[in-house]
């Protein structure tokens, strides 16, 4: 089966590495806040034509922060929320 | 008759957790706070974190007792068998011996209850009266619900709301140890109103289940957070798996030539794995494989080759089927353990050769699956799977070269309540798809310099 330009409907779903269940491609195209989950493309690139399809619908802004922002280690992000956490108490 | 399982008596348990950070050819950089450029201290954490488990997290003791408390918890499930694969075997007619650990016959169904059962503990000693996380699809907030009702502890789970709403299953497991189980973003947090309020419908994401989870730690006093992956003390807790395991392969008189584990945040593969990177580490020859789902176009099509593990070209050139590391752009290949959301422990020790990775497509890990289940009887977690498909790749190896390779694989948990995702594959609706021709010669004119391994026949 040759891949196809345009995403697959809601019916074809395939198995979310992050979440641990089966997904549509609509979700991970909002996942983050609107924009598409990190690993939107290395998911969905043997079903569709995922990189280019996004890179269409996205500004060049948007797949930057989608796809090209520094990730941090995870004990990093922790700390970023308890910060957030500790401005929203006090 | 055959011994099909190895079981260990109860008084064999290990009573210590194996820390590798004693023994990591090169040591672990601590975390640096962003805004004083220090290593994040003790108090940083505490939080959401209760001290012994801060303590653990950077602990460079090779040997942590294990305490009797979790001892007396673990053995509900432990020590997990361990099995001698022969049917499978069989049907791949290879003269490997296969075994596997069988981590599904936690109440939870997971290896997850391994850390929760020992964080849940250390909260409980620490004066927590009442636990908050996230999860996905539940295979974490049901173990830590499980955990904290063995322990007296409340524990409140923010749930993806699309998982939430699609996945009832283990929520229900969840609500029925007593934990009460939300999908996020909720309208009990800040974080979750902001975004309920740009956006009633949103699905939700683990980002914003995280935020929620944690605003609520920090906004408690008896109240902490717990993570079931990615961090060194999750990795220390889970290598009673690999402790085990080496009892009962030396009951079974054999010493495996090749560890195979699934590694999303690395915590299973890390179980099984850590005790056995000691083993090579004071010079045993065993190749230790931790297996993702194909990030990048690591093709059947493209020529066996060389290629960079990451796009930046500072990995060692590994062979691997590939279309090339420029096919996707950097930031996406995410590839190789080496992405945020993986072990620091795990990545580290990929780059310093002592573990290595394998990206096997969703089609085969299903198929391998289901081999498995109809040869063994066992159904796999979806993730599983991806253990179960190297194990066989390397069997069907070892009957190339006709050799008689031991495997041994961490068969992480059952998967009967992923039943949704057998019946996709089964029904057809999934379906392998093919690159165009002319983004593989695209991909593959950025190789073709590189030098080519012994089995390369392009």
């Amino acid at each position: 089966m040759k891949r196809t330009d345009t995403p697959p409907n809601d019916d074809y779903q395939i198995r979310c590495p992050r979440l641990g269940h089966q997904i549509a491609f609509s979700y991970c195209r909002v996942e983050n806040k609107g924009l598409p989950c990190f690993k939107a493309v290395d998911c969905w690139f043997e079903h569709f034509e995922a990189e280019p399809y996004l890179k269409a619908q996205l500004t060049p802004e948007e797949w930057d922060k989608a796809f090209n922002t520094q990730t941090q280690p995870k004990m990093l992000t922790l700390l970023d929320l308890i910060e957030q956490a500790q401005k929203i108490k006090s | 008759m055959k011994v099909k399982k190895i079981f260990l008596p109860e008084s064999e348990l290990p009573r210590q957790w194996y820390n590798i950070m004693a023994d990591m050819p090169t040591p672990m950089e601590p975390p640096l706070h962003p805004g004083t450029g220090q290593p994040i201290g003790p108090d940083e954490l505490a939080p959401i974190f209760p001290m012994p488990l801060i303590e653990q997290e950077v602990s460079q003791e090779r040997w942590i007792d294990i305490p009797e408390e979790v001892l007396d918890k673990y053995v509900i499930w432990r020590p997990s068998p361990l099995y001698r694969a022969y049917q499978l075997e069989q049907y791949l007619d290879t003269p490997a011996k296969i075994y596997f650990k069988n981590e599904g016959v936690s109440p939870a169904g997971s290896h997850k209850p391994n850390t929760a059962i020992a964080q849940a503990y250390y909260n409980k000693i620490s004066g927590t009266k009442k636990i908050y996380t996230e999860t996905g699809a539940g295979q974490w907030g049901s173990a830590l619900s499980f955990s904290c009702a063995l322990f007296g502890l409340e524990c409140k789970v923010y749930m993806v709301r699309i998982s939430f709403n699609h996945k009832p299953y283990r929520r229900i497991m969840m609500e029925t140890w007593g934990a009460n189980c939300v999908g996020s973003p909720s309208t009990e947090t800040a974080s979750g109103r902001a975004i309920l309020e740009k956006d009633p419908d949103c699905p939700g994401s683990l980002g914003m289940a995280i935020s929620e989870a944690v605003e609520r730690a920090v906004g408690e006093e008896t109240a902490k957070y717990a993570l079931g992956s990615v961090l060194n003390h999750v990795m220390l807790h889970q290598t009673v798996i690999g402790l085990e395991a080496q009892k009962q392969m030396e009951i079974a008189g054999d010493y495996p030539d090749i560890v195979i584990g699934c590694s999303g945040g690395g915590s299973n593969f890390a179980g099984l794995a850590l005790p056995y990177v000691l083993d090579k580490i004071n010079g045993k020859e065993i190749d230790i494989i931790g297996v993702e789902p194909t990030s990048c176009p690591t093709m059947t099509r493209g020529p066996f080759s060389y290629d960079f593990g990451d796009t930046g070209q500072l990995t060692p050139l590994l062979p691997m089927h590939t279309l090339g590391h420029n096919f996707v752009p950097e930031a996406i290949h995410a590839g190789g353990l080496r992405y945020h959301g993986m072990s620091p422990i795990v990545s580290q020790l990929m780059m310093d050769d002592l573990i290595r990775a394998e990206a096997i497509p969703q089609m085969e890990t299903f198929g391998a699956g289901v081999k498995f289940a109809r040869s063994e009887g066992f159904i796999s977690a979806p993730e599983t799977n991806h253990a179960v498909a190297c194990t066989i790749r390397e069997a069907l190896k070892a009957k190339e070269e006709g050799k008689e390779k031991v495997i041994l694989f961490n068969w992480s948990g059952h998967g009967m309540v992923d039943l949704a995702a057998y019946n996709d594959f089964n029904s057809g609706k999934l379906a392998d798809h093919e690159l165009a021709d002319e983004e593989i010669q695209r991909a593959l004119d950025d190789i073709k310099e590189l030098p080519k391994p012994k089995q390369f026949k392009g």
